[in-house]
């Protein structure tokens, strides 16, 4: 066992894989910064490039394309407003308002090292507990995972800052649009008006192009004209200060936690852990009313959540040859083309070449720090084009990549679709971020609760025979009863009570 | 981006694989594959294993278009009705999704009268699996505790319309019996739900669980096969137990309708020398991939009946289903 992590370790440290982490990571950046550009696409195209490639060279390449990729989505979300992958959807909130009062520079260089600290904590979690933590991934089926789906959806409520009533309108639209397309059950197309296209449901990155970027760039537009901007003026270094690492710590240390867990389930994944996080953080502050507006902890948590995904996602993998995402899917495509099976053998039968991978993961995070750090300071440059030529790239890159999705224009008019009704919606003072939720969550919950449904033969008391079910549940609903003013009464209730004698 | 960028990788391989090619194919210089799922998906790989030997056999360089949506609708309404069907463009065609998508769904209409059937490749054999701490040894077990509970003893599946799904109706009408089928998006979360015991058993595909089986940690009952297989020997056919059921996943390679003949029989014939290909054969092996070769009209037969098969099965249970 101890022999095959060594064998896995000096199968990585070769100059040929070392500069291959390197590149892959570069190339994970440049992708994850695209808004569009996924890095479970650059995976699948990259992927034919190691069938010619020894296995060690082959997967350091890829796992450093991943995890480069989960870091790069930041950069866009917190200079631009658009988030360059789904799992950065969230790093928007707290990231771009703290761009706006020229600390771009500090929220990038915290997102990198948190995403750094997340990303060694998974792969190290990967390394020691992978078979430990991956039985821990049959617990969850049907029952689990909608208890898992209701908790996200609970966010909703914390999220809507301001007035209530618009952030529910917002998630209540964005699950009532997770229900386009095929019935999982029936398999009858539902709000599809017979558009082929629609079938397999609304694509949640283009619903959240066109929410976030497009009505970015449109303001842009607007106040092309105003007053010289002052938003993306860089005046801070890149290196964030040790004081504030450690202050951050704690919020790190959990978020990254919330993404291993998040990561092993299979059906939930960056996009969905990085909001768990952003909701945590909120939630262990002692100041909340500064979410949203530029709290660092609100860029620290999601990033370093969207990191240890990757580790993750990567355990069940590994420890049953049960993928944890769509990314993961495409790594095991590429063990399997080295002659690997599937299978909960990964770590014995196979494992030169499963070590190999876990150590590329550890290593694509080391590479990350420092390719991390030419690669933001160069695009923190970004910052000094005319805001009229930032529009336009974004609305350019928002077309590519709608178009990227799916190879088809229709894509493109729905993005552009979601894009106008996410500019209304920024004038009349709703957040996207519910609707967003619900999009991600919606069609997790549905199925979800179809299939709890039918292993219970249609009885609700289903989701009572599964112990981590009713505690997810349990905590969704305290999760509620705080947004509701129950807990001030009761305090108030108590506090009379005590204060007689 | 993504057609260019597969174009890049499409030339470099070509570079790096470049033998004498032989025979040059009449009808383009270039192939455009449509593709009706995403990258790196099964139909993907499909692609990787075999348009290497094809380019050196036709003399044609290869470009994958990736269009998913609508479990491959979209790509094949493209390739039958939007096309040109001069031998430039072709599709890679997954049965039995390529007729359930049309039979089930009336907006999606094109039909297997539409398209020119080239070859089929490779066929995933169904399987019945049920997790290690199963009280069901045998298929005869499970059987008899569907009889004994109907209705109760939950099966997973692929997706509705997915070969699993018909072949556990199959097994239903065949039978008399009834299942709890429970619908997943893929064969991968249905066997993940049988390995945490969270069904009863899985109908699934056997390279998905082949690792799985080989450790353990699931248990093959019953194989949908027409004759034992060579890689299982005690797992019994559900012919054997009198139940006509020969059910899999199945991936090849069709035309629009009305290809030139020559450009047909030239793409037929690529597909033929693939079965003498030893290295080909290694490659597939390697893989986990089972070729079930079958070119030209016997494909065509091959679609002929599954469409005959599960239009029949759907008329009876489309009922049921829809509720």
């Amino acid at each position: 066992m101890d022999n095959l992590v060594l064998v896995g370790l000096t199968n990585v440290i070769t100059f040929t894989n070392i500069s291959l982490i390197l590149g892959g990571t570069l190339l994970g950046l440049f992708v994850g910064a695209m808004p569009g550009l996924s890095a479970t696409m650059a995976l699948a195209l990259l992927l034919p490039l190691t069938f010619g490639m020894n296995p060690a060279s082959g997967l350091s390449m890829l796992a450093s394309l991943y995890v480069g990729a989960s870091y790069g989505g930041s950069i866009a979300a917190i200079l631009l407003k658009t988030p360059g992958t789904p799992s950065a959807a969230a790093t928007v909130l707290d990231g771009f308002p703290l761009s706006q009062q020229g600390q771009a520079g500090r929220a990038l260089g915290v997102s990198l090292f948190a995403s750094f600290i997340g990303g060694l904590l998974s792969g190290i979690a990967l390394l020691t507990a992978a078979p430990l933590l991956g039985v821990l991934v049959l617990k969850f089926g049907p029952i689990e995972l909608f208890a898992i789906a209701v908790l996200g959806i609970t966010i909703i409520g914390s999220l809507s800052q301001g007035s209530v009533v618009s952030g529910l309108l917002s998630g209540t639209l964005g699950l009532l649009l997770s229900t386009v397309g095929m019935d999982l059950i029936t398999g009858t197309p539902r709000m599809t008006y017979g558009v082929i296209n629609l079938f397999s449901g609304i694509e949640f990155t283009v619903a959240l192009i066109g929410l976030f970027s497009i009505p970015q760039a449109l303001i842009l537009i607007e106040n092309a004209h105003g007053a010289q901007k002052v938003a993306s003026k860089i005046t801070d270094r890149l290196i964030p200060p040790l004081a504030e690492i450690r202050r951050l710590l704690p919020n790190i240390f959990r978020s990254s936690g919330i993404g291993i867990i998040t990561g092993l389930i299979p059906g939930t994944g960056g996009d969905t852990a990085s909001w768990f996080a952003y909701n945590e953080a909120k939630r262990f502050a002692k100041d909340k009313s500064r979410f949203g507006k530029g709290d660092i902890a609100g860029v620290a948590a999601p990033e370093a959540a969207n990191n240890a995904v990757v580790g993750g996602a990567l355990i069940p993998t590994i420890a049953l040859g049960i993928p944890g995402s769509s990314s993961t899917a495409i790594l095991l495509g590429a063990l399997m083309v080295q002659g690997i099976l599937p299978g909960p053998n990964l770590l014995t039968d196979y494992g030169d070449v499963t070590y190999t991978l876990i150590w590329a993961v550890i290593f694509a995070n080391i590479g990350l720090l420092l390719v991390g750090l030419l690669f933001t300071r160069l695009c923190v440059s970004v910052t000094r084009v005319p805001d009229s030529f930032v529009a336009c790239s974004i609305i350019t890159l928002c077309v590519i990549g709608a178009f990227a999705i799916n190879n088809s224009l229709f894509e493109v008019g729905l993005m552009l679709g979601f894009g106008l009704f996410g500019y209304w919606m920024n004038k009349a003072g709703v957040s996207p971020a519910p609707m967003v939720i619900g999009l991600i969550l919606g069609p997790v919950m549905e199925t979800s609760y179809q299939q709890s449904m039918l292993i219970g033969q249609g009885n609700v008391s289903i989701f009572l025979t599964s112990p981590i079910a009713v505690v997810l549940l349990c905590i969704a609903v305290f999760s509620i009863l705080q947004a509701t003013p129950l807990f001030r009464w009761l305090r108030v209730a108590l506090r009379q009570r005590t204060q007689p004698e | 981006m993504q057609i260019r960028g597969t174009h890049a990788i499409t030339l470099l391989s070509a570079l790096m694989l470049s033998g004498a090619a032989q025979a040059e194919y009449s009808a383009a210089d270039e192939i455009k594959v449509l593709q009706g799922f995403k990258a790196g998906g099964g139909s993907d790989t499909l692609a990787q294993l075999t348009q290497p030997f094809l380019r050196e056999s036709l003399g044609v360089e290869f470009i994958n278009e990736y269009i998913p949506g609508a479990t491959g609708a979209i790509a094949w309404t493209r390739l039958t009705q939007q096309s040109a069907n001069d031998g430039s463009v072709i599709s890679i065609t997954n049965t039995p999704m390529l007729m359930t998508n049309y039979i089930m769904n009336d907006a999606i209409n094109y039909s297997i009268d539409e398209l020119t059937p080239i070859a089929n490749v490779v066929t995933d054999p169904g399987v019945i699996v049920v997790p290690e701490d199963s009280p069901y040894q045998t298929v005869e077990d499970f059987l008899a505790a569907a009889e004994e509970r109907p209705g109760q003893i939950t099966v997973a599946n692929s997706g509705v319309g997915g070969d699993d799904f018909f072949s556990t109706i199959m097994i239903e009408k065949a039978t008399g019996l009834s299942f709890q089928k429970v619908p997943f998006q893929g064969d991968g979360p249905s066997a993940t739900a049988a390995l945490g015991s969270k069904v009863d058993a899985s109908f699934n595909n056997l390279g998905n669980v082949y690792g799985h089986i080989k450790s353990g940690s699931l248990r093959p009952l019953a194989v949908f096969t027409k004759e034992r297989l060579d890689i299982l020997p005690d797992v019994p056919t559900m012919i054997e137990k009198d139940i006509d059921v020969v059910a899999g996943s199945s991936r090849g390679y069709s035309a629009p309708a009305g290809i030139p003949d020559e450009a047909r029989d030239e793409l037929i014939a690529a597909f033929e020398a693939l079965k003498d290909n030893e290295e080909f054969q290694q490659t597939a092996q390697e893989r986990a991939m089972n070729l079930d070769i079958q070119t030209g009209d016997d494909y065509g037969q091959m679609m002929q009946d599954m469409e005959g098969q599960f239009e029949e099965i759907w008329a009876d249970v489309k009922d049921e289903v829809n509720q």
